[in-house]
């Protein structure tokens, strides 16, 4: 066979060939991973900012707002204060006076605020990890082959990625400030300047998006191509590890879901630039005002499956693992997947129950997003299953993984509430829906890429991640996620509106001061939580106990490779001889069988 | 590239193309879908403020046939280049090219035409939806030829044999996609 | 966790909050038996020296159960509630001959409340508008003809358990029957620009009497 073939081209690269215009899966998923990780704090700090403004609305922010006010009043000149009047010099004061005057958040920059941070969060924070990090190192690994099927556009995938991450930064700084419709940006609010008065910020964050778009959609070819066409030998469909089966999957949702949007966001530009009114219906021969929901929800619902379901393919894995068993039931685990991906298209009407759709087809999306429910509770039972009769190890991405089900369920059980046709016309657009986002995507999405980098950090760069503080980082994550994010299912309850800047303007709310407060001082600890997190991965890169080949005893192929894995990955490709999950095979000395590992070959030790 | 992969009927490359036109068909779903709330949504087609602008219904229906044909012309260069015809190859290939440019030299008269006329991309849901949606098919078009030329400047360099005619086939997978796709749009956008 | 429901004033009210604590039971009973069997599994299995997992690839009885369970359950309450919708949202169900008719549109930031005076008439002289009051008597059918003249907003009284979007050139038909009087919030639910929070109208529910004594003043006979 052709031993050694790669091994031979063992070529000095450049830097610049090697960490940034790189074209090895392995270093582009790494790429993508600190890319998502730095928009996660930017995501998440915007969100600390808002919190504040709920908490103590129309009060200045710590830091920012005092200096602010001391600037104002001349008072106290510190070393700190010194500072800020060098930066006072340049535009950012005027940035500063201009969305936070005295340090207090401006209602307009409330808006701008917590549209962007939910469309960081989801589209430069969750899906470049979950798909970009994980998809790439993992897919080629876990097939058993040597890169993607087109390594330069798995480059162009990741940089396209960074000019629209650029183009969105760039949005905060224009004049009119940054898009402030909410991450749906719902017509005909986006749709004409007047409306907001936010001129470029609006379009720049549609043109952020359709280049991401291009980014995914390049992205989502590679992925779909490399897993049909160049799985090792004997590695079957059903034998492919779940996550792969969630990635490709999702890789097709990808494909399919982001055109739409694409098409309506350049119908907004259209709107925006050259003077046509699809979306106003204000205008002489206007548009539709419900066609931007249509389309962006025709889109956005697939978009939350891409969000949840490679977390779900994490979880299996990260489950069966440490659960020391077969996933229970394999192929239903599959065909759920299948149906989820399936049933995500027909059910986009459940956003827009309130927004004046015939109430007929309201009860039809009812139906459907009900629906919805069986697979994901095949899929739960199913992770119950694999537990049972197994032999637990309490591992921190275990821990993830658990936390992953058992947050997943509060957020898919609020999801029917909302699917509810009746009990939706209370609690759309309150913080039951913001309760139920996050449950799903931070209970859900986030906790499987914590629990995800844990596990396959020793096979990212050769090194444990300190286990201490991942506990520290876990069991303060999942407090403080809790402690933030439940309480908001009361607000809903009591009616509290989303997008709101200042609740404290209603009487019906007055009572929801206290915990409000509450939230915010959680979030702020949630924050906290996260920069552990971060310390650990970059302390770990460099000072992490080394890790062996295999640490936690896995059967997939990924862990066949040497580490830290070479380029073109394996001396020799693979063959795969058996499913991706045999646990305590009965008989077996090992409680573990590699996929590669021929039939009736002795055992070998573990370790 | 001598890897044991298993065995697959397509090459990574045309597969890679047969995706891509999943998310093209995607793109022209949102704007056709677009299309048919206007169309339906509107009981008078074109709105009653248009009245007095007619679609070129008849050239268009030409140029629509010029197209099929370019699609036809595709497929015989392909036949050429696995019986290894270069000069056919080239032959159809040129054919091909020149028809896709006289079907955008059709439409941009027409367009010329109706804007005198009118009817232009401000001009209500109406003007707009048709010129982004017929205008979006161009730019496809457009993208065609270029892909087209360039790759008959690699088959004029003898980069193609009957082995290996990779780029001939990703090029007709798309080109196939774009005059398929045309006879849709001109029965909804200019029949319907 | 219900109890932090804002009472109840509506006549349709009841239905949405049945159905509310209904889902708020099953869930919490699904819930507890997920977190109870994890829970239980997660001690009960935990590893312990010497021993193994037990070699389980699944089962195909337990898959059907569970799915056909979990169908069973979800159809059941699609079925209780089609009726409680289109009770409350489907302009063919309303009751008929409303007692009271007032167009509400939605402009940033305010609500335009239009009454089309005794003629029963919109766009008459006698028409009355009334920036963000709303005025309705006790116990009557009361439509809502609602609209905006900028972007989307949405009529939302928590109190009436009553929640509807208004679009801009669209009439949409809503209606309620205020069970309790008294002056409630009517705070826009749908994002509509810088001034969303704070966008805020009231509705005053008057009894019998006050309502006519109201009438009486804006349309004297
Ligand atoms: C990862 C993301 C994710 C996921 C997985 C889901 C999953 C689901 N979502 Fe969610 N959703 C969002 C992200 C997500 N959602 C976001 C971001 C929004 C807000 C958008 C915006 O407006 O900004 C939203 C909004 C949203 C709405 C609109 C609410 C409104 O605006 O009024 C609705 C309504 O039906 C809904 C329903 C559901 C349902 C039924 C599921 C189901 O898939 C859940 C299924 C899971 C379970 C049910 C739990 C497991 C099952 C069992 C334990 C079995 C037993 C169960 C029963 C018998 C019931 N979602
Ligand atoms: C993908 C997912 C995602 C994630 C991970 C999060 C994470 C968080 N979200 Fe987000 N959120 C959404 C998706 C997400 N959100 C969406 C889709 C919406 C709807 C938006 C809309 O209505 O359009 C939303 C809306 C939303 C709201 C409602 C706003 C409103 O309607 O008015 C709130 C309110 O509390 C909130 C809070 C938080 C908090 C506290 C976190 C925390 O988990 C964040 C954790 C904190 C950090 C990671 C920060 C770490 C950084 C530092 C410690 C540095 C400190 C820096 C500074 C203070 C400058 N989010
Ligand atoms: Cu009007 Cu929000
Ligand atoms: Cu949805």
């Amino acid at each position: 066979m052709h031993d050694n073939e790669h091994a031979s081209h063992h070529h000095e690269e450049s830097f610049i060939r090697k960490y940034i215009f790189s074209l090895d899966h392995k270093m582009i998923g790494k790429q993508f991973l600190i890319y998502g990780l730095i928009m996660f704090f930017v995501g998440g700090g915007l969100a600390l900012l808002f919190r504040w403004q709920l908490a103590y609305p129309e009060r200045p922010l710590p830091i920012i707002g005092a200096s602010q006010q001391y600037m104002d009043e001349g008072e106290v000149v510190t070393g700190a204060d010194r500072m800020w009047e060098n930066i006072y010099e340049s535009e950012k004061e005027e940035w500063l006076e201009v969305n936070m005057p005295n340090g207090v958040v401006e209602p307009a920059f409330y808006n701008m605020l917590f549209t962007m941070h939910a469309t960081i969060m989801v589209f430069f924070v969750v899906v470049p990890i979950l798909v970009g990090t994980f998809g790439n190192f993992l897919i080629p690994l876990m097939i058993g082959t040597r890169d993607m099927a087109f390594p330069i556009l798995n480059m162009l995938s990741f940089w396209l990625a960074v000019l629209a991450a650029i183009i969105m930064a760039i949005g905060f700084f224009v004049p009119g400030g940054h898009a402030a419709a909410g991450w749906t940006g719902y017509a005909p609010l986006s749709a004409d300047p007047q409306w907001t008065g936010v001129e470029w910020g609006q379009n720049l964050w549609a043109i952020s998006l359709l280049i991401q778009g291009f980014s995914s959609l390049v992205g989502s070819i590679n992925y779909i191509t490399t897993i049909i066409n160049m799985r090792a030998p004997g590695m079957t469909f059903f034998r492919l590890p779940l996550v792969i089966w969630s990635l490709f999957i999702v890789a097709i949702l990808l494909l399919l879901a982001f055109p739409v949007l694409s098409s309506a966001l350049a119908l907004l530009i259209f709107d925006r630039l050259a003077g046509t009114t699809f979306f106003s219906a204000t205008a002489e021969g206007g548009g539709d005002p419900l066609l931007w929901q249509h389309l962006f929800w025709f889109f956005g619902h697939p978009e939350v499956y891409i969000l949840i379901l490679p977390g779900m393919g994490i979880a299996s894995e990260l489950i069966a693992v440490f659960s020391r068993k077969p996933i229970f039931g394999y192929r239903s685990m599959v065909y759920a997947m299948i149906a989820i991906a399936f049933l995500g298209w027909i059910v986009w009407g459940h956003h827009m129950f309130q927004s004046g759709m015939r109430p007929g087809l309201g009860s039809v999306f009812m139906t459907t997003t009900m629906l919805i429910a069986v697979p994901s509770a095949i899929k739960t039972f199913n992770w119950l299953g694999t537990m049972f009769r197994g032999s637990i190890k309490f591992t921190t991405p275990m821990l993830h993984g658990i936390a992953f089900v058992s947050m997943f369920v509060i957020g898919g059980l609020s999801g029917i509430y909302m699917a509810n046709t009746p009990v939706d016309i209370f609690i759309h657009d309150t913080y039951y829906i913001v309760a139920h986002i996050h449950y799903v995507v931070f209970g859900g999405s986030l906790f499987a890429i914590f629990g995800g980098i844990v596990f396959w950090f020793p096979k990212m760069y050769g090194r444990y991640m300190n286990d201490v503080l991942s506990k520290i980082h876990f069991w303060l994550t999942f407090v403080a996620f809790n402690c933030t994010f439940f309480p908001m299912h009361i607000l809903g309850v009591g009616g509290h509106m989303r997008r709101i800047s200042n609740p404290m303007q209603y009487e019906f709310l007055q009572g929801f001061e206290g915990m409000n407060i509450f939230i915010t001082m959680s979030a702020f600890t949630l924050g906290f939580a996260q920069l552990i997190l971060v310390f650990n991965f970059f302390w770990s890169i460099y000072r992490g106990k080394v890790a062996e080949q295999n640490p936690w005893q896995v059967t997939t192929l990924e862990w066949e490779a040497p580490t830290p894995v070479p380029h073109g990955n394996f001396g020799q490709i693979p063959t795969v001889y058996r499913g991706p999950y045999e646990y305590s095979v009965p008989g077996e000395e090992n409680d573990w069988i590699p996929q590669a590992q021929p039939e009736h070959a002795p055992a070998t030790s573990g370790d | 590239m001598a890897e044991m992969h298993q065995r697959s009927p397509l090459s990574n490359a045309r597969l890679g193309i047969l995706v891509l036109l999943g998310a093209e068909t995607m793109l022209f779903s949102g704007l056709i879908g677009t299309f048919l709330v206007f169309r339906v949504g509107n009981v008078t087609w074109p709105p009653p403020s248009h009245i007095g602008i007619e679609l070129p219904r008849a050239v268009t229906g030409i140029n629509t046939v010029l197209l099929l044909l370019s699609g036809y012309t595709m497929f015989q260069a392909r036949r050429a280049i696995q019986k290894d015809q270069l000069k056919q190859l080239r032959n159809w290939l040129l054919l091909t090219g020149g028809l896709g440019l006289l079907f955008l030299g059709v439409q941009g008269s027409e367009w010329i035409q109706l804007i005198r006329n009118g009817l232009t991309l401000q001009s209500g849901v109406y003007g707009g939806i048709f010129y982004v949606l017929i205008g979006c098919h161009a730019v496809h078009v457009l993208s065609a030829v270029i892909w087209l030329f360039i790759v008959f400047g690699m088959a004029m360099a003898g980069r193609f044999s009957a082995e290996g005619y990779v780029g001939i086939d990703t090029c007709t997978i798309y080109w196939i996609f774009v005059v398929a796709l045309w006879p849709i749009l001109y029965v909804l956008v200019y029949l319907f | 966790m219900l109890q932090w429901l804002p009472e109840n004033v509506s006549t349709f009210g009841q239905s949405v909050d049945s159905l509310f604590y209904a889902i708020y039971y099953l869930t919490l009973v699904v819930f507890i038996l997920v977190m109870g069997t994890l829970i239980v599994f997660l001690i009960k299995y935990r590893h312990q020296e010497g021993k193994r997992a037990h070699y389980i690839e699944g089962s195909t009885t337990v898959e059907i159960v569970w799915t056909a369970a979990t169908t069973v359950i979800v159809f059941g309450l699609a079925m209780l509630s089609y009726p409680q919708w289109n009770n409350i949202k489907s302009p063919t169900q309303f009751p008929e001959n409303p007692d009271v008719v007032v167009q509400v549109s939605g402009k940033q930031f305010n609500w335009d409340m239009t009454y089309p005076g005794p003629d029963n008439e919109f766009g008459t002289d006698d028409d009355l508008e009334l920036e963000n009051e709303l005025h309705v008597p006790i116990n009557a059918v009361v439509h809502i003809r609602l609209t905006s003249v900028d972007v989307i907003h949405s009529f939302f009284v928590p109190q009436l358990r009553l929640k509807q979007d208004s679009l801009p050139n669209r009439f949409i038909n809503v209606w309620f029957e205020a069970t309790k009087a008294g002056r409630y919030e009517i705070p826009c639910a749908e994002l509509c620009g810088f001034g969303h929070s704070g966008m805020l109208g009231y509705l005053n529910v008057h009894t019998q009497e006050n309502y006519n004594a109201w009438v009486q003043e804006r349309w004297p006979q």
